[in-house]
């Protein structure tokens, strides 16, 4: 597995990610469970072997510090990390979460860079919006989200996270949509198949049903 | 949507499913080729490889050959409006490149199109 980035690009540990946004490692643990703060784990190594990418890290801080309410997460979607290896279904489920918590992060936001991280490079989009198919490149989600701007209220549920393996189906009906695009009060029902690759959960595919008003 | 829609949608779903299935036993993509999607995708590992693309799935069900015995069983078909999944074990894999009595998870996408559903993801687990 070819380095994706430098080393000196990186930040090591928690330690290194707490001192770089200059919070407690308590902090910023919370913050990558509830506020989808991209941090990446080391397959073959001790659970919770961590690293972030600084690029990524500031992507993220910048619009938190931009607009804080509308990034702040549902009470109901912060859970405890689970610390035991032993239960094996929750380390993969809440890490399947940590993954979607990112594209919701970037929906809210507006921002297509900051739910990037959750996807595959090779990922895809396809459905249906207004009779229009879209079908192609994951871009095109990044694109729309950037344009659509702020969705601050969209309120996410995870229908059903179902894994076998190395993979996993995710159903998330988000209500109040808004946006240049979305319109106001839309909702959409979305299908993720994510891959677990070097121990990272990565989306593969997006699949939606919009429901027209 | 009412209970005979349900069945409709249901038996639309079932009948692409069955395509894939037909050309998975006889070792003949041809088969299975007008269930997908033009832009459908293709995801999972083969072995320590990720196998990525239709073209890949295709190849490697045309060069597998015949696996007569495969044991397919539809697990779960969820409908939402104009897109599905289905869940799909197949026990009893055999073949050139299969080896024998293997067994594949399947988590397939789909999407309703004016024609009709069609396959756009096939994600799987091989049980090594």
């Amino acid at each position: 597995m070819p380095e994706r980035n430098t080393p000196q690009k990186t930040l090591e540990s928690w330690k290194q990610i707490a001192a770089y946004l200059d919070r407690s490692e308590r902090t910023v643990r919370r913050w990558e469970e509830s506020e989808g703060l991209p941090v990446h784990r080391r397959e073959h190594e001790k659970q919770d072997t961590v690293f972030a990418f600084r690029h990524e890290i500031e992507a993220w801080s910048r619009l938190r510090t931009k607009s804080p309410s509308e990034i702040s997460i549902d009470e109901g979607e912060s859970l405890p990390p689970v610390k035991s290896a032993a239960n094996a279904y929750l380390v993969e489920h809440d890490a399947i979460t940590r993954t979607m918590h990112c594209y919701i992060a970037g929906g809210r936001a507006g921002d297509g860079d900051l739910m990037r991280p959750a996807f595959h490079p090779s990922a895809t989009i396809s459905g249906y919006c207004q009779g229009v198919e879209y079908s192609g490149s994951i871009e095109h989600v990044f694109k729309w989200v950037t344009e659509n701007g702020p969705a601050p209220h969209i309120n996410p549920r995870f229908a059903r996270i179902e894994i076998i393996e190395s993979i996993a189906v995710v159903h998330l009906e988000v209500q109040h949509w808004s946006g240049k695009l979305a319109g106001a009060n839309a909702r959409a029902s979305d299908v993720f198949t994510l891959l677990k690759r070097n121990g990272e959960w990565k989306i593969t595919h997006k699949l939606f049903h919009w429901h027209d008003q | 949507m009412t209970k005979s829609e349900y069945l409709t949608e249901y038996d639309g779903i079932v009948k692409i499913m069955q395509m894939y299935i037909d050309g998975s036993k006889q070792g003949k993509s041809e088969l299975m080729r007008p269930a997908f999607h033009p832009d459908a995708s293709f995801f999972g590992y083969a072995g320590e490889h990720l196998a990525i693309g239709t073209p890949f799935l295709f190849d490697w069900i045309d060069e597998n050959g015949p696996a007569s015995k495969i044991e397919p069983r539809v697990v779960s078909v969820d409908i939402l409006g104009s897109i599905a999944v289905v869940r799909l074990e197949v026990a009893g894999w055999s073949g050139k490149l299969a080896g024998s009595d293997a067994r594949m998870s399947d988590l397939f996408t789909l999407l309703k199109m004016p024609s009709g559903w069609t396959i756009i993801q096939k994600a799987f687990h091989w049980h090594a």
